[in-house]
């Protein structure tokens, strides 16, 4: 079985080469750019030097996140479509608290990174509670939840949570106590990195090693047996939605409290999206998606290099990415799922 | 009219000639091969050699209806056979042709009733119409009596009869002997894919096939013990399920020590008992255990806790999580109670007591062939310290030798002082292992037998609603 | 008074502009849907018309070749769903969500390949006012075709049987797979018209993210008109009037981001209220395999 993963594990790989590498040519090509030319400065972008490979893990750590919660859903037998939102919350609730409030010492980064986290989790629970109670498909609910999300964020920023020294669609700056410390001089790379793996190196042991680990899988692999072997599927849904919902709301506020040092309306392009894409690579295993969030990165910190210096449109990176996750989309058939 | 086969594996050089106006019947246990070659004859399996030819078409009756529950009748019947009327559908013509069909056949049923509406012995009647809307030279009927009472069995077999005389070539495939006897004119016996037998049905009794059919004796079950039955689990006014195969107002006992089996066909309420004991289904009535009241919102985390274990009817679904490997599904609905340290211990022992096959914990479940699967259900259920077990149709759909494993598990268990309540569909089963019959005919309990006193006819007929 | 009523009429005639590009994503879904083809994709399929659809009045200077494209464009898009559905066997839902981000970044990488601007394309020939009044009458009228089809016709009982049960369909000789594939591409082109609407009638132009989720609005629209095609198009009225009360609502001083997200809230009350007590066709979403 091992082996066999593996070998899953392998043939998804080969896939998403071909889509990236095939698909991203033929846009090069439309471009009238050499796929030579955009890959490559797509990849010096990502790898050219040292603080360029660390915005490559900026970038990894950024779609970490909120991948590891998608898994976490998708795991649970839950399609979470809703990363996107609960990172814009978390986010918002991370740059509120760190500017609003002068946060003592060594609490500061903890407490905004709480914040988030809980941000994004009450968001992931709507959907899980709507789910457990009435039956709801999280999908659309998660769906219309991060329109709701997103417009809400644009409301409070700009009205009831204004703050002097905050722009229209932002928070003011985070004091240096609130903001995470770097890990490299001359780069947005801080502890959020160092974070992520012990994040990720945690949901593997709980998944694998834990009651609630083997709950949430039976869940998701065979719901009426584990309902019949006295699971309780709507608070397995509903604590693994809001699980999600926190990985992906904690994500939001690493950017805030490291990358950003504020809350943007714009402080996402889409990480919650891609991520998906990275779930689905990863295999839906936390290690896997490591290196898969290592992957997405690098096209989307290289994607600004190949845009700047090949002229090719970094769209060109979204587009790839959807199509990885058609092609990756029989990784994991949900047909378990009998809701509306 | 002659029909020829010569496939291998699962049918192994099987020749069969099927005559026009003969009802032909094909014997065989679970795995024999029957059904495969029934596939093969009505073309949904290729042979990988040999040749089928028919003199028209063939139909196939399966023993799963493929009926579509949310359509009417009519839209089942002639499903991409639709009367037009320029682009849309003649929905008058279709009617008229359904009642013409219905008329001619003696199968009465109204043509815009919803099928997920009708009871099962109708639905068999849709079915059967379907495919006689064909007009198939041959009908492959695939156990077909398998939901029917026993005196809707008796008019199936007058219009299978009524077919066979207009010209039709019937096949039935079966394993109830009685059926074979009573209704058959040849038979054919098949085992491990060959052909083990093969005589004009006047010429032969249901002894003879048996033998020919197990390739020997039947293996013997566990021997039963004395016990000291004690009130276990008690129902009052039980009600539940939903309309066609609800379970109404039952009132019996399991006590420790015994098998109670319930006798009844498919559907009289038997679903509806298993998921109100297994607290995965609401119901009204009064249910205690050991004394104590089940609650209805007693989930089943709240039964297990208490020793009760249900082996439900649909092991793939509702038992068994398919990618993951024997060790992890022996344990499931033990995660919370046993440590992870002894889970090997756990699946060893049921591998050993239960002689799972390969003997490899990390074994991945869905890979296991059903027998082996089942082994896994009940060793599940058994070795996890049961008071009650709920066995539902426990030996469905395995061969012979793992059907015989578990069930001489079964009398253990009973000797050891478990109650077990077995409900079958097969009364064999159920005369084999009960020390007292149920009779459950339209949701009721309508008989009691205890072991010494069981009587087949009468059983037979409680079970077709005739008090 | 007067003002009253001139307001209501105002929005009630704004109810039928905004209803309309949902009522054409809407009958999509629910022709996609009752073949057993969840159609996450419908947003991407919106995107895909609408963008298509003015490039393509803009380079020939006729919206109503634009509008044809635009309909061709939302066939391609959901038949690459549809052949991942279907002969694939892929989780529809996962790959949808793949369409729609594909879709998105698939218009945004056009507009500047073609106008040489992110964002948004230059105005092009659009269909006019009575282009506008035309599209909301037919698109009432695929509600009543549709019905039609779905009910009477020989392909929609066999659709209808293939979202039911795919493998009872196909022992009846029908061609799951094909029928399925077919039927997913039909409401693409149907739903392509939503997007033709969006870019083509209420405006002029293509711009990143004009179709705002509309497509998923849609979606909760198929559930909530019970997989009917009168049922969602009556759904799609009553989520666009609240789109249409945004804008009466919006100068009585309530904060635009709020009265912006009333039809998200709506559909999400609605999906709960509704859950549990309609029942989707049997076979819906999940793929089918021959076996």
């Amino acid at each position: 079985m091992k082996v066999f993963a593996r070998n899953r594990a392998l043939r998804d790989l080969a896939i998403t080469l071909v889509v990236v590498f095939g698909v991203g040519s033929l846009a090069m090509l439309f471009a009238h750019v050499s796929p030579v030319v955009g890959f490559g400065a797509l990849f010096d972008g990502a790898f050219g030097t040292k603080e360029e490979f660390a915005e490559t893990l900026v970038q990894a750590t950024n779609l970490l996140f909120p991948a590891l919660g998608i898994a976490i859903a998708f795991r649970a037998g839950l399609f979470n479509i809703g990363a996107e939102g609960q990172l814009i919350l978390g986010g918002l609730a991370a740059g509120w608290l760190g500017a609003e409030f002068p946060l003592p010492g060594y609490l500061a980064v903890p407490m905004v990174l709480v914040a988030g986290a809980l941000a994004g989790g009450v968001w992931g629970a709507i959907p899980g509670f709507l789910r457990a109670r009435f039956g709801a498909n999280e999908v659309i609910a998660t769906l219309m939840l991060n329109v709701v999300a997103t417009l809400l964020a644009t409301y409070l920023v700009g009205g009831p949570l204004a703050q002097a020294g905050g722009g229209d669609q932002e928070t003011a700056t985070l004091p240096k106590a609130a903001q995470l410390p770097d890990l490299l001089a001359n780069s947005r790379l801080t502890w959020a990195f160092l974070i992520g793996l012990a994040v990720a190196f945690g949901l593997r042991w709980v998944l694998r090693r834990t009651v609630f680990g083997y709950e949430l899988r039976a869940a998701g692999d065979a719901p009426e047996a584990a309902r019949r072997a006295g699971i309780d599927l709507g608070r397995t849904a509903l604590v693994a939605m809001a699980l999600a919902g926190a990985l992906a709301g904690l994500g939001g506020a690493t950017i805030v409290a490291g990358v950003l040092h504020r809350f943007n309306t714009g402080l996402s392009p889409g990480y919650g999206f891609i991520a998906i894409a990275v779930a689905l690579v990863g295999n839906l295993d936390p290690l896997w998606i490591l290196l898969a969030a290592l992957a997405f990165g690098m096209l989307q910190s290289g994607g600004v290099a190949m845009q700047a210096e090949a002229a090719v449109p970094r769209e060109v990176v979204s587009l790839v990415t959807g199509l990885v996750i058609i092609a990756l989309a029989g990784r994991r058939v949900l047909a378990t799922r009998r809701t509306t | 009219m002659r029909r020829r086969f010569g496939a291998v594996q699962a049918v192994d050089g099987v020749d069969l000639e099927l005559h026009s106006g003969e009802i032909h019947a094909l014997v065989g246990e679970n795995g024999a091969g029957k059904s495969t070659l029934a596939a093969i004859a009505y073309g949904a399996v290729a042979a990988d050699e040999g040749a089928v030819d028919a003199l028209g078409t063939v139909g196939l009756v399966h023993q799963h209806f493929k009926l579509i529950d949310r359509l009417r009748v009519w839209e089942n019947v002639l499903l991409n056979r639709e009367p037009r009327r320029g682009w849309t559908i003649d929905v008058p013509a279709a009617r008229a042709r359904v009642r013409a069909l219905a008329a001619t056949y003696g199968l009465e049923v109204d043509p815009d009733a919803r099928v997920e509406t009708l009871p099962v012995g109708i639905k068999q009647r849709v079915e059967l119409l379907r495919e006689l809307d064909r007009e198939p030279a041959v009908l492959l009927l695939d156990e077909p009596t398998a939901a029917l009472a026993p005196g809707e069995i008796a008019s199936f077999f007058t219009t299978v009869r009524a077919l066979a005389a207009r010209g039709t070539a019937i096949l039935v495939v079966t394993h109830k002997l009685a059926e074979v006897i009573a209704y058959s004119d040849r038979v054919t016996v098949m085992r491990a894919g060959r052909v083990v037998a093969r005589v004009a049905t006047a010429q032969t009794d249901a002894d003879a096939i048996a033998r020919a059919m197990v390739g020997g004796e039947v293996p013997a079950l566990a021997a039963r013990a004395a016990t000291a039955p004690a009130p276990l689990l008690e129902a009052r006014g039980l009600s539940a399920g939903e309309l066609g195969s609800a379970l109404r107002e039952a009132s019996f006992e399991v006590r420790a020590g015994e098998i109670v089996g319930i006798a009844g066909i498919e559907g009289n309420g038997q679903s509806a008992l298993a998921d109100a004991i297994a607290g995965v289904a609401p119901y009204t009535g009064e249910l205690r255990f050991a004394g104590e009241p089940l609650r209805v919102d007693d989930g089943p985390a709240a039964r297990l806790a208490r020793g009760i274990r249900v082996i439900p009817q649909d092991r793939l679904r509702e038992a068994l999580v398919l990618d993951w490997n024997v060790r992890d599904n022996v344990v499931l609905g033990r995660q919370r109670t046993l440590p992870i340290a002894k889970h090997a211990d756990a699946a060893r022992t049921v591998i050993e007591r239960f002689d799972v096959r390969p003997p490899d914990q990390e074994a991945i479940v869905g890979m296991l062939s059903g027998g082996n699967q089942q082994k896994i259900v009940v060793g599940r259920a058994l070795t996890s310290e049961p008071r009650l077990v709920v066995a539902y149709q426990p030996t469905r759909g395995i061969d012979i030798g793992a059907a015989a494993l578990v069930q001489s598990r079964l009398i253990e268990a009973r000797n050891a002082g478990v109650g077990v309540l077995l409900i079958s569909f097969e009364l064999d089963e159920i005369f084999a292992l009960a020390d007292r019959v149920l009779v459950l005919a339209n949701g009721r309990f309508v008989g009691t037998f205890e072991r010494e006193a069981i009587d087949r006819g009468r059983i037979g007929a409680l079970m077709a609603g005739h008090a | 008074m007067n003002a009253l009523l001139a307001t209501l009429g105002a929005v009630l005639g704004l109810t039928l502009v905004k209803a309309t590009p949902l009522i054409y994503a809407a009958l999509g879904g629910v022709l996609s849907e009752r073949s057993g083809v969840v159609n996450i994709g419908l947003e991407g399929i919106l995107i895909a018309g609408a963008f298509v659809s003015v490039v393509v009045s803009g380079a020939t200077g006729s919206p109503v070749l634009g509008a044809c494209a635009g309909v061709l464009a939302g066939a391609l898009v959901a038949a690459v769903l549809a052949y991942a559905a279907t002969r694939l066997a892929v989780d529809q839902i996962v790959a949808g969500t793949g369409i729609n981000i594909a879709a998105l970044a698939a218009a945004a990488y056009g507009l500047v390949l073609i106008y040489n601007q992110p964002g948004a394309s230059h105005e092009v020939p659009a269909l006019g006012q009575g282009g506008e009044t035309a599209l909301i009458v037919l698109a009432f009228v695929a509600a009543a075709v549709l019905h039609v089809v779905l009910s009477r016709t020989p392909w929609g009982l066999r659709v209808r049987a293939c979202g039911e049960d795919p493998g009872a369909a196909e022992s009846a000789g029908i061609d799951a797979l094909r029928t399925r594939f077919w039927a997913v591409v039909i409401g693409g082109a149907i739903a392509g018209l939503g997007g033709v609407f969006l870019s083509l009638a209420e405006l002029d132009l293509y711009s990143d993210g004009m179709t705002a989720g509309r497509g998923f609005i849609a979606l909760a629209a198929v559930i909530f008109g019970r997989w009917t095609p009168f049922g969602a198009t009556g759904a799609a009225l009553f989520f666009g009037f609240f789109a249409a009360l945004q804008y009466s609502l919006q100068r009585a001083g309530v904060p635009s981001e709020l009265m912006q997200a009333l039809p998200y809230l709506a559909a999400l009350v609605a999906l709960a209220g509704f859950a549990g007590r309609v029942r989707a066709p049997a076979a819906d979403g999940v793929p089918f395999v021959r076996p």
